[in-house]
């Protein structure tokens, strides 16, 4: 990674903290790292200070964007959704065993619980149990409501066959959940949700408001506006934003924020100027917050 | 097992399995008509391992060229079409692949993996040079993703048996990617290509007992009741890779 790129991710964190507490950086030498404000404690090299100047924000999506870039990555530039979901799935167990590993959990036994709801959020969820199962961890889906279609009928059976249990539905006593599982994975709603929340969904997202166990939203918090948030909605401990995260985002507020699904083309990326930071090496997630 | 738990979890005593070329096609088979994996999924698995091998075994940092030039060489079957998917995660990787794919098997699913490399702005060579010498100054690594388990030792046709003779008398490092391209899944070839990498897919196959070089198997993901029904006795994989050096 050359110099420029590494000042360039350096200034990127800079900035979205900026952008967190309400203004943006654009004062010419000035380097928050030494404004003792926030956990900046990495050394900022005095010959980047006039880069950190003209860097680029790391972009949050408003929703009709991320509908864009999800089109034009299936058909512009030819993924199929099982092989983009595949590496999204991965990139959501990833950062769930960096954040909580399964040797940390108090219970005896590293049980997780994927809800998974009715659209391609649903399937990352049924991508990421998958793979949790491989880490070594206990997952348990619930997924009332599946699509009609041979992707998530096949993303199932690969669960099933992994001998991991699906649930008829969710206990509504929030109790029950937290003593039984470590983590809660929501992987409900997306980027497409508009409008009223439909049943079971409804129920669901409102126990586990009640629930105190940490809940792993994967992309967008479920319930909540893609753009504006939802200040009584679900607050989750760790967000996981796909390829880039959404303007929801920037109102998370909970402990881990995760940038996973690394597979944009740079012609993409370059396109909607989304100014990711590197991934560190081969991995397949970045922490962002 | 192939994952750490809370409780001991006793270290296989059994040997790992090393296929037959039936037995591998059986398992494939398996994985797509009882698992349900689909072909584009199992590939973008393989193919992604793939390129976490290169890394391991080729880091950035080792390389003496300037630019972290890689050849991929695919062939017109499934092996090709991972070859394609490991050069697109390189690509992402920061390697600078670049692809020669001369004969293409008419298949929707490979046009598409065909599709993304381009729109990768990964360069595809129009015919791949005679010149060793040029291979040589050219590139860091060479990718064989020519021949699988697929093809029929003793069956190839041109342009690979030129390919594989060029091959032969290359002199940096070359990983193969499942089965080195020209032998037979059953039985190493004494006159084929002498790769120092070899990326094993699924599970090893009979041809790479006692290969010599640096041997990676990309397995992770296959269900345990595979593993069982065909006494895989895989190793334990590190972390949160999907692959591990045997």
């Amino acid at each position: 990674m050359s110099g420029i790129r590494a000042l360039l991710g350096l200034g990127v964190l800079v900035t979205t903290r900026c952008a967190r507490g309400g203004g943006a950086y654009t004062r010419r030498g000035v380097c928050p790292a030494y404004s003792g404000w926030g956990q900046l404690n990495w050394a900022c090299p005095k010959v980047g200070i006039s880069t950190m100047e003209t860097t680029k924000q790391l972009k949050y999506l408003s929703q009709e964007e991320a509908q864009h870039i999800d089109e034009e990555l299936f058909t512009e530039y030819r993924f199929s959704v099982d092989q983009l979901m595949e590496l999204a799935g991965l990139s959501c167990a990833v950062a769930i065993a960096k954040g909580y590993p399964a040797a940390s959990f108090p219970r005896q036994s590293p049980t997780v619980l994927v809800l998974c709801g009715p659209g391609n959020n649903g399937g990352d969820g049924l991508v990421c149990a998958r793979h949790l199962k491989l880490l070594g961890y206990e997952p348990t889906i619930v997924y009332p409501k599946r699509p009609n279609k041979p992707l998530f009928e096949n993303l199932t059976t690969q669960c099933e066959k992994m001998g991991i249990p699906f649930l008829p539905e969710l206990p509504t006593e929030p109790q029950l959940i937290d003593q039984a599982y470590n983590l809660v994975i929501d992987a409900i709603f997306g980027f497409s949700f508009k409008g009223a929340v439909r049943e079971p969904f409804g129920t669901i997202l409102s126990t586990l408001k009640r629930a105190t166990v940490p809940i792993a939203s994967i992309d967008i918090p479920s319930g909540w506006d893609v753009e504006a948030g939802s200040p009584d909605g679900l607050q989750p401990d760790m967000l996981i934003s796909l390829t880039a995260p959404k303007k929801a985002a920037l109102l998370f507020r909970g402990r881990y924020h995760y940038l996973g699904g690394r597979f944009v083309p740079a012609a993409l990326e370059r396109k909607y100027q989304l100014n990711l930071p590197p991934y560190p090496g081969t991995e397949c997630v970045q922490r962002l917050l | 097992m192939n994952h750490t738990t809370a409780e001991q979890v006793p270290e296989p005593t059994e040997p790992l399995k090393y296929l037959s070329k039936k037995e591998a096609a059986v398992i494939e088979k398996e994985l797509l008509n009882e698992y349900r994996f689909g072909h584009q999924q199992l590939i973008e698995i393989w193919g992604h391992a793939c390129a976490h091998a290169i890394t391991k075994a080729f880091p950035l940092s080792a390389f003496s060229k300037k630019q972290p030039t890689v050849l991929v060489i695919c062939g017109p079957e499934q092996n090709g079409s991972v070859g394609l998917v490991c050069a697109r995660h390189l690509r992402i990787f920061e390697y600078e692949p670049t692809i020669f794919y001369p004969k293409r098997t008419q298949n929707t699913m490979y046009q598409d993996f065909t599709t993304q490399c381009e729109k990768m702005d990964i360069p595809f060579l129009s015919y791949l040079p005679t010149e060793v010498q040029l291979i040589n100054d050219a590139y860091n690594i060479v990718i064989d993703a020519i021949l699988g388990t697929e093809s029929d030792h003793g069956e190839e046709q041109e342009p690979f048996t030129s390919i594989l003779t060029t091959l032969k008398q290359v002199k940096i490092p070359m990983a193969s990617v499942d089965v080195p391209s020209g032998w037979d899944a059953d039985k190493a070839n004494a006159d084929g290509i002498t790769p120092e990498v070899l990326i094993s897919l699924n599970a090893p196959k009979k041809c790479a007992k006692g290969f010599s070089g640096k041997h990676f198997l990309a397995g992770r993901f296959l269900p345990y009741d595979i593993q069982k029904k065909f006494d895989l006795n895989l190793p334990e994989f590190p972390g949160t890779d999907s692959l591990v050096e045997l």
